[in-house]
């Protein structure tokens, strides 16, 4: 009966308070990190003496936290266009193909997300600066549409994977070319995959610090760039602020991404 | 004639797949291969030819105890997460939906905030005037605030924090797929439910817990954020000690080498999870 939910007696109450606590612990980070930003402690003292928003002034009023989270936005955008237009032409290549070597080459690609990524990020580092690429936005994009790479092709060719190709072939039957047919078929059926793609390679760069670390430059950093240079100095409740606003953020996607997943369903 | 010219409209659908392959294979091929090959050349050429990088690292005591560093937390962090998790998937794979998808939404909202926002605040809660220690200094249970960040402990800590949600979403997968009648039958044949746990129930769930717990032992050997910012620095780990190499010291050789045996482990280990992956779903199928 262990896997029968109503008939595991006791043992349900212990696992359930189990799970609750490791629940509680999950969670125990963001909400913790939400009620310090308004702690009016410089020191971080919890619970608070009192409350303010005086971090999240400090916050605005500084635009060097201003210019990293657009730059970190402007990166992960065209990250995200990029990664899913090659990832998109990938995954046919890599679902519909018929050649010797296909399974290599899906290795290959799906590679940058299992090497950690120090090892990737002193490479490109080294390699960009040969280059002249190095603290550029053109280097930051390269590199992390690599790392984002194997996050758009996943869902992509998952989807494509359970879409039924007999329906794009009807559509030639019936006169649709067979580019037609892709866009106006195909990729409407498998928009799920596509959309998932979008939103794991924007967080994908949106969220990456090695290799941001290596590349940044004095003019140019992303937003974990700020925030790791701001934690090795000191853990000014600052932080704390813009901690928060990306907890916001992350709840925010998630929200949008359950609507539209549930709009795009029906 | 007439095999020709159905290899002639085969053929295009094949090459097109290859076509559309192209830009993703420039992108890795120009920007992935060539650095990472060009890096392991320069491990064995810089500052001079030769393997005295690699004698270097392996002859070196200190060197030999970062190695073991990262090993013993990468071994720590993988029992202690597959001891967490998997409980918890068991109730996911079994609880009404509702409560379910409560649950998912707290470890997908876990996984997708920011690294450094999490670390960040492990940071501030393990410190030692910290909420943790205080809260263990008002019940009693200690009396000295315990050294919770700047060692192992916060390290393994962290580490166990972000790799939950890698090993409890695919644990689900592999908990569902089990037939509950297995189980009845054994209850109805007189087992007891420990019984039915130890050759049933985790038997079934071994495939999907070596799976997981061989990713996550991965992921924590090459980690870098959460133990530059949790751990000390008299108990480095690799990945950390490769940034140092090439950030602080400029010392391109010594660190193009440390990062090359990093990712012949990592590598190794890969393969031989995709092998156990594959061996599940065989048998998963069968």
């Amino acid at each position: 009966m262990l896997l029968d939910y109503d008939r595991l007696g006791w043992l349900k109450v212990a696992l359930l308070g189990f799970t609750t606590l490791v629940a509680a612990f999950l969670l125990l980070p963001m909400v913790f990190i939400v009620l310090l930003s308004f702690g009016s402690s410089r020191w971080l003292a919890f619970p608070p003496p009192g409350w303010t928003l005086k971090w999240y002034e400090d916050l605005f009023a500084d635009p060097s936290w201003i210019e990293a989270a657009l730059t970190s936005a402007r990166i992960a955008t065209m990250t995200a266009i990029l990664a899913v237009a090659i990832g998109l032409l990938a995954s046919f290549g890599l679902v519909r193909g018929d050649f010797r070597g296909r399974e290599i080459l899906r290795g290959l690609l799906l590679t940058p997300m299992v090497l950690p990524v120090v090892v990737f990020a002193i490479a490109v580092y080294a390699f960009f600066l040969r280059l002249g690429l190095g603290g550029t936005t053109a280097g930051f994009v390269l590199a992390h549409t690599v790392l984002a790479l194997p996050f758009a092709i996943i869902p992509i060719a998952t989807a494509l994977e359970g879409f039924d190709k007999s329906i794009e072939d009807a559509a030639i039957v019936c006169g649709a070319s067979p580019l037609q047919a892709k866009l106006r078929i195909t990729l409407p059926s498998i928009r799920i995959g596509i959309f998932s793609a979008a939103i794991f390679s924007f967080l994908a760069s949106w969220d990456e610090v090695v290799v941001a670390i290596f590349m940044a430059s004095p003019t140019l950093q992303t937003l974990p760039v700020k925030i790791w240079g701001s934690l090795r100095s000191d853990l000014t409740p600052v932080i704390a602020a813009a901690s928060s606003l990306l907890v916001a953020l992350t709840l925010a996607l998630m929200i949008v991404t359950a609507l539209l997943r549930r709009k795009l369903q029906t | 004639m007439p095999v020709q010219a159905q290899q002639g409209i085969a053929s295009p659908r094949t090459s097109a797949g290859l076509g559309g392959l192209a830009p993703a294979l420039i992108l890795i091929g120009l920007f992935f291969v060539v650095p990472v090959l060009a890096l392991l050349l320069r491990s064995v050429t810089d500052p001079v030819a030769g393997l005295q990088n690699y004698a270097a690292l392996l002859g070196d005591g200190t060197y030999a105890r970062v190695f073991f560093n990262t090993f013993l937390v990468a071994f720590v962090v993988t029992i202690v997460t597959v001891l967490v998790a998997f409980p918890v998937a068991w109730m996911l794979a079994i609880m009404p939906p509702a409560l379910a998808s409560l649950l998912f939404s707290i470890i997908i909202l876990s996984m997708w905030t920011n690294l450094l926002t999490r670390t960040y605040a492990w940071m501030v809660l393990l410190q030692r005037t910290g909420v943790i220690n205080r809260a263990l200094m008002s019940v009693g249970i200690i009396d000295q605030p315990l050294p919770l960040i700047n060692n192992l402990t916060g390290v393994t800590i962290g580490m166990v924090y972000i790799m939950l949600p890698f090993m409890i979403l695919p644990l689900v997968g592999t908990l569902r797929a089990i037939d509950p009648m297995t189980l009845r039958a054994a209850a109805l044949c007189g087992a007891s439910p420990f019984a039915a746990f130890r050759r049933i129930l985790l038997p079934l769930s071994l495939p999907g817990i070596a799976a997981g717990g061989l990713m996550v032992f991965v992921m924590s050997l090459g980690y870098f954020v959460t133990p530059a910012l949790l751990g000390g620095t008299s108990n480095m780990m690799l990945a950390e000690m490769i940034a140092q190499m090439i950030q602080s010291l400029l010392n391109w050789g010594l660190g193009s080498a440390a990062a090359f045996i990093l990712l012949v482990v990592t590598m190794a280990l890969y393969a031989l999870q995709l092998r156990l992956v594959g061996n599940s779903r065989a048998t998963g199928a069968a």
